[in-house]
């Protein structure tokens, strides 16, 4: 009997095992794995001119530049040994990127930051010639024209190309930093790579340079990957390097999640656009942002890594599976659809769809009362009300003396005006011209009789010609209660 | 071998040696057991070409540990080399050179050390795998370059257990019996490979590199 029971718990315990196994398999269904990407998604989608183009870093800059996207500026490009030697180094700006062509995951590519100011002793040594400048790097040391040469060689040599072919160094105009970017960048410029997949954006990510990535953005490298709802295109879950989840950047207390990226529309807008110039279906549009120019195009990847899944914390390929087969014909309708299906509920997605504000249940109002007079206040929100209400000493603020002075003087108590007739109720107030209306008002606190008066308000944006009731409300918290009538054009959220 | 299948007969007839058609018979076996580490479990390594030719080099030393000892020797001073010659900043192919020849030297040394301590399997074994073994470090110096010394010491670990795999695969006497009777099993690596070139599943390291992920689906 005993052996029974044990046997059964081991039993148990398997098919515990076996269905936690069936749900990461069933789960690793929505990952894209290498395997999936190359032969399900690089091969039928990529054809080999269009990924020709994506490795040429030169001719894809021409490209963009000539279906319109804007790409940073192209300095110079030495092709041969020869064009080395007689390279002018004083043309170079004092900042600049140094680029392999044919280079990938970001090896082989040298930033500069600044040039050293002239040192006098070298003048010495030199007599022939100026002395030749000297550039620093991100993290401070010197670079010599020797430096760049050797660099350069072994670029043209195909250290960093694919296969080792003999390649093409480029100089490159380097982006400024965004402020917004600079407590959460190390030295470089992040950014922001989209993968697009038959003309919508499928997942994204903010790529941070780190120490240990050298300034560089890519996450092979080191960098930090932070992903981003594609909805709202606010940052949620970060991974640094392959697979280590962060909250904060290294080193610092900086949160990374919540960082909202601007021009997020465009930035989608531009990937889509530079997915339709390649030809290619699927790829990954790294987008930068300049603080003068804005968003920038920096380069197209037909070979996408996969930690973007890792920063997001979600799986490309359920997402790709539902968009496959799609008919999108315009990059605005694909850019619309992927942030549809794949971010998250954002108060401006349903601003836009509604064409109403959402507002929360306290909202900043500004009235305009007699001969516009303005008054800014915080004002609840209450659905439970009919009408807005605002409170005597409100009412004198916004000109409305003599209707106050009226209340208090006539006595309305709803016992005393209870037995007479509808007109009789309403001649009360008729000698006073402000008085537009007048309502009873049944609330938790009794029923009331209540003159109206016009005002203007403005909440959020929108201007609403408004009755407002008038009454005691000096014991309660707000002197101002929006009701149901003057509400038809927002949406409320009680978590606001 | 009392179980010898007539096609084995007709190449040892024509003077084939047996040792070289179990070889030949092996590579299938071998190359298929990599494509397997790759497309399925996600073990890279250096291509295909480096772990089937360092599993053979195994194969023709006469003790596995001086092979692996070799091997990981030449990687250790490929590795110290890089940082040797960084200051040097020369172009790949001398650079390679320079790496080659010393490596030579310090295996000479290795073999002649080897035979000093008394233990003579060491300088027994044969150039060719020796020659084999100090050429992979050129795959090994261009994922250096191309993905840094950390990457580059994984594919070199990488490539020594697929070796190492294939090693014990291909000199398993059940599965060498099995060849001389049955050659024609061979033909099942080309549906097998059919089968790899088509799996899209994740790769078992993926499970790996993706749980965070994963913990987040539901």
């Amino acid at each position: 009997m005993f052996e029974f029971v044990i046997c059964l718990e081991i039993g148990a315990c398997f098919l515990v095992i076996i269905k936690n196994m069936f749900e990461i398999f069933k789960n690793g269904k929505k990952l894209l794995g290498m395997n999936a990407r190359n032969l399900d998604y690089i091969r039928p989608y990529n054809r080999k001119k269009a990924k020709k183009l994506a490795d040429d870093k030169i001719l894809s800059k021409r490209m963009l530049k000539k279906g319109g996207i804007p790409v940073p500026k192209l300095l110079a490009k030495i092709r041969t040994v020869e064009e080395l030697e007689n390279f002018d180094w004083f043309s170079l700006p004092s900042t600049f990127a140094l680029k392999p062509n044919r280079g990938y995951g970001g090896g082989g590519i040298m930033v500069v930051y600044g040039r050293k100011k002239n040192n006098r002793k070298i003048l010495v040594d030199d007599e022939s010639e100026m002395p030749l400048p000297v550039w620093i790097k991100a993290d401070g040391s010197k670079v010599t024209v020797e430096d760049i040469k050797s660099h350069i060689l072994n670029i043209l040599d195909g250290a960093f190309s694919l296969a080792n072919m003999p390649d093409i160094a480029f100089f490159e105009e380097r982006l400024t930093l965004l402020k917004l970017f600079k407590p959460y960048a190390y030295k470089g410029i992040p950014d922001i790579r989209v993968i697009v997949f038959n003309h919508t954006p499928v997942m994204a990510m903010l790529r941070l340079p780190t120490k240990e990535s050298g300034g560089k953005a890519n996450l092979q490298q080191g960098g930090i990957g932070v992903g981003i709802d594609l909805a709202s295109g606010v940052t949620t879950t970060a991974v640094l390097g392959k697979g280590k989840i962060i909250d904060y950047v290294p080193g610092t207390r900086m949160l990374l999640s919540g960082i909202r990226i601007p021009y997020w529309k465009d930035i989608l807008l531009l990937a889509v656009k530079a997915q339709e110039v390649s030809g290619m279906g699927f790829l990954g549009a790294d987008v930068a942002i300049d603080r003068e120019r804005g968003p920038v195009f920096l380069e197209i990847n037909a070979r996408p890594g996969l930690a973007i899944q890792v920063a997001n914390l979600s799986g490309l390929k359920e997402r790709l599976e539902r968009i496959k087969g799609l008919k999108i014909k315009t990059a605005v309708r694909g850019v619309r659809v992927g942030r549809d299906l794949f971010g998250g509920e954002v108060e401006e997605e349903v601003e836009e769809i509604s064409g109403r504000k959402v507002i929360g249940t306290m909202e900043k109002v500004k009235l305009i009362g007699k001969n516009a007079v303005e008054i800014e206040i915080e004002a609840k929100i209450d659905t439970g009300a009919g009408f807005t209400s605002i409170d005597l000493e409100l009412a004198r603020k916004l000109g409305f003396n003599e209707v106050v002075d009226a209340i208090e003087h006539e006595n309305v108590e709803y016992e005393k005006i209870k037995s007479l007739n509808k007109s009789e109720r309403i001649n009360i107030f008729k000698k006073y011209p402000d008085v537009c209306d007048t309502a009873i008002i049944h609330s938790s606190h009794g029923t009331t009789y209540r003159p109206m008066v016009r005002i203007s308000m403005n909440m959020d944006g929108v201007e609403i010609n408004a009755r407002v009731t008038i009454i005691d409300r000096s014991h309660l918290q707000y002197s101002i209660i929006v009701g149901k009538r003057n509400l038809g054009k927002f949406l409320i959220d009680v978590n606001k | 071998m009392e179980n010898i299948s007539p096609l084995i007969k007709y190449f040892i007839q024509q003077g084939v040696p047996l040792d070289t058609v179990i070889l030949l018979l092996m590579l299938p076996i071998v190359v298929t057991l990599i494509a397997f580490f790759r497309q399925v479990i996600g073990i890279k390594a250096f291509g295909i070409y480096t772990p089937a030719i360092v599993t053979f080099a195994f194969l023709a030393v006469p003790q596995l540990r001086y092979g692996v000892l070799i091997f990981i020797v030449v990687i250790l001073v490929g590795m110290l080399l890089r940082f040797a010659l960084k200051g040097l900043r020369i172009l790949y192919l001398p650079r390679v050179a320079i790496t080659l020849s010393i490596i030579a030297l310090s295996i000479l040394f290795l073999l002649s050390f080897g035979g000093a301590m008394q233990r003579t399997g060491l300088a027994a074994v044969s150039i060719f795998p020796i020659l084999i073994m100090i050429t992979i470090v050129e795959k090994f110096v261009a994922a250096q370059i191309e993905k840094g010394n950390k990457a580059a010491l994984i594919l070199a670990v990488e490539t020594l257990v697929i070796s190492l795999v294939g090693y014990y695969l291909a000199s398993w006497p059940a599965l060498i019996k099995g060849i001389v009777a049955f050659p024609w099993l061979i033909l099942i690596a080309i549906p097998i490979n059919i089968f790899l070139g088509k799996w899209d599943g994740l790769r078992l390291n993926e499970y790996f590199r993706f749980r965070e992920v994963l913990k987040n689906l539901k």
